[in-house]
């Protein structure tokens, strides 16, 4: 509604008067149905008739309505699956080039991925087709209406749907998708190289818990130890890598040494069967087969080779700025010295001269100290030619089964 | 040249109600004569639905035959063999004493008896076969079988049961429930009802025992009236302002009930209503009996046998039910199609076929003495609370006789309702469940209303209470408007600017009403502007009649009756009380139009509040939400 302006000689009335009493009714006149009637009665009895006060009310309920939907309070769960949004690049996507789709994309499960449930691809897939089938296009008459032709491309969405389907459905090619997802790749590129350590070293725990619980998912032996000690009761885990003065010593190398132990003995089901170049369409040439399928072959073995590679490397990486290894060392070697002090106690006997047992124990710490430093680049080393060892062994072991396969 | 990727698929299509959305509840208009249920269909819509049999409009009817019981309109055809085992017309007289009630109408079913046990209790006695029971079965290891052949079963006995009319609208309203549930798929959860106007607390206490008997959670008794209301308040209403006064004409076989609804933000205040049980001269059944006697004598024409009405022998009350079941149809191709109907009973009378078709003019000429009550009916409301038919915006048709366009055109013209009143002719929503049919319109609202009662949470059961009390309310006596004053008064209102109504008269307290205008802004130049304002007034809105002057009569013209002027209604606002003028200031925008250049405009949001106290509050805020100008109005 557009409105004229005010006149620039505009005066009001001079004289204003009160409103027109009111006429009260005899009971039954007002209707008892409907919803405003139901509005009617909550804003009298409930908010004494007033409207801000209605507004918030109402607004609050809604609020608490759409979480209890939200939280899947509904009759029929969907099991978390939601509803995600579709941009145009996804719903052009072509169903010829699925090979290059995110089918977790496609079937709005991006925010699950790899821990989506065959019940939850199943829902997902469903709610998919139930909004792109082409028969609901046909019925589809806002776009008839104005004259555009859908028909032209009209399915391509809905078989990307179906190959989506087609491949997280079926538990080995789910399996070689996961090992290339899409997402994953991108999060690989984001792991903190030995360089960043040297320069500004980012806090320990929240750098490689989730690279280890992200790498977790390729191990077969389940379930994977993690990173950070689990801490028993209710007391929840602290972020602070430091914060490792609260467990037990004994608990703690225990759980650090089974740590790196599965981890250099890391058993991955990660494959690259989906990286495979496809044999040329229409070519007869047995030969021409051979020849792609030795190549895809070898490619996978060398992709799989850089894959432990790359694994070992972050074991490498996280073995070698650990604060708890160093911490476990000074404690092992406390206990030593407080073993062979003892030791030494019986044997002396002698009680020092408190002036000379400070000047002694200061000389002592300085040569632990020393010791210390010296026995931690040991350890680095150690572990490095363990690392390298353990390599060559998986190498080793790699090569056998190949040839086994061949 | 590689074509723009196009997208596969529209994410809006999605906005579907969920399954579990859906109310499990169901709306029930048990008329006399006939009944409909409605429930929430897939899309999340209430609708009239179809029994199993295809039916909208079911017929409330039991007939018994045999071992076979039939409900509804398989029941009717019954009655010309089988009547006097046919119950129908059970609703009127639920919750009566024997005494109450009227014998000499319930002519062509079962016969209304003296309960035999309980005391002054009416009860229909009926003869049915009881299935005899089954066999025992044959234990071989007894005694030696005589033959192969399993034992016959033993033939029914034939028996007679009683029935009150309570425990007949149990087993009807059961068998709509059973329509009901196979639709939907899963158990009702609820159900309201809809009762007459006429209605006394006995009949009310009756009906909901039965209801309940039938085994389904009654939310709600609701009247006819309110059931209205919620139909026609509910956003799937086609058109319709919102506030609006409505005439409610409610065409049933047996009783007219009108009301004149003030609809105000979907509050209704009823401002006059009447009901009539008249049956001999208003409603479906009186209009069959007109056509009745209409085809009796052409059939008595056509044939030379005598079908004398009203029918004294047995077989001339056979050919009059014939008649009448053959009429339904007729009666519903009229409403439907502009086309003459036909109607064609085989072996009427002496084993004679019949066959006539009627035209709707033929018909309406017939039915004028119909059509002529109803009108006079309306009119002598509209004058007991003085409202001008003009003052009516739209008329809501309810029952299958409402149907017949004739009456429509009938009333329009001669009540005089303005021309742009709304029907569901004029918005063309006649036929189909669909909500603007008028044979479906009590049964939705009550499934609206059903799944309201649902909705309110448990732990507030006052608000569930508070539909079933009646209770006082204040309502304004004259309408509030807000008017920008212009520059050039020569509008054609005569009030000095635009105005804009805002509480209209008989509007219940307290009320909102938010506009959203696109003020021009003043006092300065360019981006000084910043002013915009209006004036608050109380109205009085008025009718203004004109007499055209008369065609000259042309010279041909025999007729001696002097042509009566036309009389011109408009309607008329005259400025009353002065309440006060509201000032507020903003930011505008600069139109983008050339040829405003310079003028600036802002959007504001106008929200007038009359709370309980009496007091309006007249609040301007701009698109942000912020306050820009406010007014106070004590009453």
């Amino acid at each position: 509604m557009a409105i004229p302006a005010l006149p620039a000689d505009y005066s009001p009335p001079a004289s204003t008067s009160k409103l027109t009493p009111f006429i009260t009714q005899p009971k039954g006149k007002l209707i008892q149905a409907g919803p405003a009637f139901l509005g009617h009665i909550r804003l009298t009895r409930h908010h004494d008739g007033d409207f801000k006060k209605y507004d918030a009310a109402t607004a609050k309920e809604r609020e608490q309505a759409l979480a209890a939907s939200g939280s899947g309070n509904g009759e029929e769960d969907d099991l978390g699956v939601g509803d995600e949004s579709e941009d145009e690049t996804l719903l052009s996507l072509d169903p010829k080039e699925w090979k290059k789709q995110d089918h977790y994309r496609v079937l709005g499960l991006s925010h699950l991925r790899w821990t989506a449930t065959p019940a939850q691809i199943k829902i997902a897939h469903r709610k998919k087709v139930l909004r792109h089938h082409p028969d609901k296009k046909a019925s589809d008459t806002t776009a008839t209406a104005l004259g555009l032709n859908l028909n032209t491309n009209d399915d391509a969405f809905f078989k990307c749907i179906q190959k989506a389907h087609e491949v997280l459905t079926n538990t080995e090619r789910r399996r070689q998708f996961d090992s290339v997802d899409p997402a994953f790749l991108e999060e690989v590129d984001e792991v903190p190289g030995a360089s960043d350590f040297k320069t500004k070293p980012p806090p320990f725990l929240p750098t490689f818990a989730p690279i280890f619980e992200r790498e977790a998912r390729f191990s077969r032996i389940q379930p994977v130890p993690k990173l950070a000690v689990p801490v028993e009761g209710d007391a929840k885990p602290s972020g602070d890598p430091n914060d490792i003065k609260g467990h037990e010593f004994p608990t703690l190398k225990a759980h650090v040494e089974a740590f790196y132990d599965f981890w250099y003995n890391f058993d991955s089901w990660r494959s690259f069967e989906w990286l495979d170049k496809e044999v040329n369409e229409g070519s007869d040439s047995r030969d021409d087969k051979r020849y792609t399928e030795k190549k895809n072959k070898s490619e996978r073995a060398r992709r799989k080779r850089e894959d432990i590679a790359r694994v070992r490397g972050i074991v490498d990486l996280c073995l070698s700025v650990d604060p708890r290894i160093k911490h476990i060392k000074l404690q092992e070697k406390e206990a030593r010295e407080a073993k062979k002090a003892a030791g030494a106690g019986k044997k002396g006997g002698a009680l020092a001269a408190p002036a000379a047992k400070s000047k002694k124990e200061e000389e002592e710490e300085k040569a632990k100290k020393e010791e210390e430093e010296k026995a931690a680049k040991a350890e680095a080393k150690k572990a490095k030619a363990a690392a390298a060892n353990a390599a060559k062994k998986a190498r080793r072991a790699q090569r056998a089964a190949e040839e086994e396969g061949a | 040249m590689a074509p723009k990727p196009t997208p596969n698929g529209n994410a809006a299509q999605a906005a579907e109600a969920t399954p579990s959305s859906i109310p499990a509840v169901v709306g029930i208009n048990l008329g006399n004569a006939y009944a409909s249920i409605a429930v929430y269909t897939k899309e999340g819509l209430a609708e009239c639905i179809a029994n199993e049999n295809g039916e909208r409009q079911i017929a409330c009817a039991i007939a018994f035959h045999g071992e076979e019981i039939y409900v509804g309109n398989q029941a009717m055809p019954q009655l010309v063999k089988n009547a006097h085992n046919t119950i129908t017309g059970f609703r009127n007289l639920l919750g009566k004493k024997f005494s109450e009630i009227d014998q000499s109408t319930a002519a062509t079913s079962a016969p209304l008896i003296q309960h035999p046990t309980e005391s002054d209790t009416p009860a229909y006695r009926v003869d049915i076969l009881q299935p005899a029971p089954t066999p025992l079965p044959t234990s071989a290891s007894n005694t030696p079988a005589a033959s192969h052949a399993a034992t016959p079963r033993s033939e029914p006995t034939p028996s007679t049961r009683i029935f009150t009319p309570q425990e007949a609208t149990t087993m009807f309203l059961s068998s709509l429930l059973q329509s009901a549930t196979d639709f939907l798929g899963k158990p009702i959860l609820g159900a309201v009802i809809t009762v007459p106007p006429f209605f006394t607390q006995p009949q009310k206490d009756a009906l909901k025992k039965a209801a309940e008997d039938s085994g389904v959670r009654v939310l709600q008794l609701l009247d006819e009236a309110s059931a209205v209301l919620t139909t026609t308040t509910s956003p799937q209403w086609p058109g319709g302002a919102e506030d609006r006064t409505q005439l409610v004409v409610d065409v049933g076989a047996s009783s007219l009930s009108l009301s004149v609804i003030a609809l105000r933000s979907g509050l209704g205040y009823v401002l006059g209503s009447r009901t009539t049980t008249d049956a001999a001269n208003i409603g479906g059944d009186a209009l069959s009996s007109l056509l009745v006697k209409h085809f009796a004598k052409e059939f008595t024409k056509k044939t030379k046998t005598a079908l004398p009405q009203p029918p004294s022998t047995k077989e001339d009350i056979r050919a009059t039910t014939k008649l009448l079941l053959a009429l339904e149809y007729t009666k519903r191709t009229l409403s439907a199609s502009p086309a003459p109907a036909s109607l064609s009973v085989e072996s009427l009378h002496s084993g004679l076929d019949f066959t006539a078709t009627i035209a709707r003019m033929r018909f309406d000429l017939l039915a004028t003495p119909i059509y002529t009550a109803i009108s006079s009916e309306i009119k002598s409301l509209l004058e007991s609370i003085s409202i001008d038919p003009h003052d009516i915006d739209e008329i809501a048709y309810v029952g299958g006789t409402a149907c017949l366009p004739g009456l429509d055109s009938y009333l329009l013209t001669s009540v005089g309702f303005s021309e742009d009143v709304q029907t569901a002719f004029s918005n063309s929503t006649m036929g189909s469940g669909a909500i603007g049919d008028p044979t479906g319109v009590l049964s939705i609202g009550s499934a609206l209303q059903a799944a309201l009662l649902l909705a309110i949470p448990e732990e507030s059961p006052e608000l569930a209470q508070a539909f079933e009390e009646a209770e006082e309310v204040k309502t304004t006596s004259r309408t509030i408007g807000m008017l920008f004053p212009t520059s050039n008064p020569d509008d054609s209102n005569g009030l000095g600017g635009m105005y804009i109504s805002v509480i209209h008269k008989h509007t219940p307290l307290p009320a909102r009403r938010i506009f959203e205008v696109e003020v021009t802004l003043s006092g300065g130049e360019g981006d000084k502007a910043t002013k915009f304002g209006f004036e608050v007034w109380e109205v009085e809105e008025g009718i203004k009649v004109e007499k055209a002057a008369p065609l000259p009569p042309s010279s041909d013209d025999d007729d001696d009756e002097p042509e009566e002027p036309e009389e011109v209604k408009t309607k008329t606002t005259t400025k009353r009380n002065f309440l006060g003028t509201l000032f507020g200031e903003t930011k505008g925008t600069a139109v983008k139009d050339k040829t405003k250049k310079g003028t600036y405009t802002a959007a504001v949001q106008i929200e007038f509040a009359l709370g309980l106290d009496g007091v309006l509050l007249v609040e301007t805020r701009d698109s942000k939400g912020e306050k820009v100008g406010e007014l106070r109005v004590e009453s």
